[in-house]
């Protein structure tokens, strides 16, 4: 049976979905299943790592790892696979999985995959799937090496009804040494108190046809309105108007929420492969020609200065 | 300061993509330098500016493509160049250009190597890390900033999960650079004049002092059996006229149809 080392997707003190869809697909292809949990005050969330369905869990649990740093990190990650025999090492897809993932590959000797789609064994062989080139294209990648570490894409392996629990089996791991060469000083932390735009049901983006902050507070009542996530594009962390952690896109977060509504945001080639995982999208947008329009299973053309403040009236009228 | 700054050619993701019997239709494509990689040589070119870095750009691939882009990086302001040209490593993995870097990275005793974050035709994002890796020096990614301390230190900015973070970097190290760092500069006339006359390095795996064996290349940790189209969203209705009224219409649909409200 092959094994399935699970990095949990920690952020502000809470174990994200993802960490879970990622073991329900290990335990689908009928890996056995465990997670390792890499941070600072992390005895709390070891039953969600049980319950996400991880047959063991590897803590790193230190002081020295309360900030990020991909060395240690690292390290934790190896020392994990190592106790664990992992055959496969899979990581949630988020900035800091991109920067550890490559290192755990090359101490390992081992291949990597970023950014999969799905992964199975043919015969003895694993295979995995991913798109390239700004999404317009997927490849069918053959692994030589008996073992792999991947970066999975946001949305790409989903929860189902059999997800089941696991069981609990907490295995401790040392302390990694800090890195000397790469010392993280500081973090200028986000804003907090915002929705996860990955953990988002709906997704509001805005773009640069909202002109300035004034629009963005418009759309930003919308996605008040629905609880949603909000995000935007490029140009608009460019301008400063917006930070880039809600950018959508190639170089931002790829989401695939149940409904994303894009509101000026014209649709380039780089936005849209960070949104096209959506089940539905609307777009807002007064030019009838916008690629956006492409992919939209619903198109409102129009200036959304004029449709949004109906759009929020609609659906305050139907959430009464 | 000597930088050593890596580019790639890519596709231009602009154009249309056919793919036909499980492969990429080459008719009709054009090659451009990897969008992260113009932040790499605009980061490395504004140290030598500001810093007074040397600066060599390098390019694994031996067509003129590769030629037309290191050019352009001259054009920036990039000092030397160097293309390797060897057509052994056609299908090389990032393991095994990271490990032919390695080597471009030994024979020029650099004190930093800036590399995109990622390439825009496979959005790997790999080799950059492993190239730090195999060398044992540290590595920053995504990064945003890039301030100088001294001739051993440099402070950069990284953009991470939970927001920027500040790292003391040693040198040498290896960072990869985010598009956000910068704004590329475009190559000016007289630039590009200058850029044809320019002398580029060219080398294949013998002349770097290695071997294909030696970079890894027969054993490829993976390989690409076959390319699809992305399955294309169809586009849907677009509604045109009164914004009350199609608004209204779109809400309904929402809630009815698509039952996501
Ligand atoms: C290497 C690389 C990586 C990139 N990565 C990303 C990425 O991750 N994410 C990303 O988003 N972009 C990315 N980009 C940038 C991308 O190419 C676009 O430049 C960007 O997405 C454009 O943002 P926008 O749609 O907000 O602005 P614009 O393209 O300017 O579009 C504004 C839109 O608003 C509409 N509009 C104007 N006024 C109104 C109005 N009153 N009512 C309704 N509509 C209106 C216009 O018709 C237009 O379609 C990347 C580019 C490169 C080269």
């Amino acid at each position: 049976m092959a094994k399935v080392l699970v990095i949990a997707d920690i952020k502000r003190g809470e174990v994200k979905r993802s960490t879970a869809e990622l073991l329900a697909k290990a335990r689908s292809i009928g890996a056995e299943t465990a997670a390792v949990a890499i941070g600072n005050n992390l005895e709390a969330l070891i039953p969600s790592l049980v319950s996400g369905g991880s047959d063991s869990q590897y803590i790193a649990d230190d002081p020295g790892l309360e900030l990020f740093s991909a060395g240690p990190y690292a390290t934790c990650v190896v020392d994990a696979a190592s106790q664990f025999g992992a055959d496969q090492i899979w990581f949630a897809s988020t900035e800091n999985s991109k920067a550890v993932a490559p290192k755990v590959a090359a101490r390992l000797g081992v291949a990597c995959a970023t950014d999969i789609t799905d992964v199975a064994y043919t015969g003895d062989n694993i295979e995995i799937t991913r798109p390239a080139i700004a999404n317009k294209v997927i490849q069918r990648v053959k692994i030589n090496s008996e073992k792999l570490v991947a970066v999975v894409r946001a949305g790409a392996f989903k929860m189902t009804d059999e997800s089941t629990a696991g069981s609990e089996n907490v295995i401790r791991l040392s302390a990694p040494p800090t890195d000397l060469g790469a010392v993280v000083k500081e973090l200028i932390a986000d804003a907090s108190g915002e929705i996860d735009l990955g953990d988002a049901a709906i997704v509001v983006s805005v773009g640069r046809g909202v002109k300035d902050q004034k629009g963005i507070d418009l759309v930003k009542g919308l996605a008040d309105d629905l609880g949603a996530g909000f995000g935007t594009s490029r140009a608009m962390v460019d301008s400063g108007l917006m930070e880039h952690n809600k950018q959508v896109g190639q170089t931002g977060k790829i989401v695939a929420p149940k409904l994303y509504i894009s509101v000026g945001i014209s649709g380039a080639i780089q936005h849209l492969s960070g949104m096209t995982g959506s089940q539905v999208i609307l777009a807002v947008n007064n030019d009838p020609e916008a690629p956006i329009f492409n992919v939209a299973d619903y198109g409102i053309v129009g200036d959304l200065f004029e449709v949004v403040p109906i759009l929020r009236q609609q659906i305050k009228s139907i959430q009464r | 300061m000597k930088i050593l700054t890596t580019v790639k050619k890519v596709v231009d993701v602009e154009l249309t993509i056919r793919v036909e019997s499980a492969a990429i239709v080459e008719e009709g494509l054009q090659y451009v330098m990897n969008a992260w990689d113009e932040n790499a040589v605009e980061a490395s070119v504004q140290l030598k500016e500001n810093n007074g870095a040397e600066t060599t750009l390098v390019s694994i691939g031996g067509d003129d493509d590769n030629t037309q882009i290191i050019r352009r990086g001259f054009a920036m302001g990039i000092d030397n160049g160097i293309q390797i040209d060897d057509p052994l490593l056609a299908g090389a993995d990032s393991f095994v250009l990271a490990r032919v870097l390695q080597k471009v990275y030994e024979k020029g005793s650099y004190d930093l190597v800036i590399t995109g974050k990622q390439a825009q035709d496979t959005d790997n994002g790999q080799t950059g890390i492993i190239l730090a890796e195999n060398l044992e020096i540290p590595c920053v990614s995504n990064v945003v900033a890039i301030d100088v301390i001294d001739d051993e230190l440099l402070k950069v900015t990284r953009l991470g999960d939970g927001g920027k973070e500040i790292v003391e970097l040693k040198l040498p190290a290896v960072v990869t650079v985010s598009d956000s760092i910068n704004e590329p500069r475009l190559p000016q006339m007289r630039g590009l004049m200058m850029a044809k006359k320019k002398k580029i390095e060219v080398m294949d795996l013998a002349a770097l002092g290695t071997s294909f064996e030696e970079v890894g290349g027969s054993d490829n940790r993976s390989e690409i059996l076959e390319f699809s189209r992305s399955q294309a969203r169809e586009a849907g209705k677009k509604y045109e006229g009164d914004a009350a009224e199609i608004t209204a219409q779109v809400v309904g649909l929402l809630v009815n149809e698509a039952k996501v409200l």
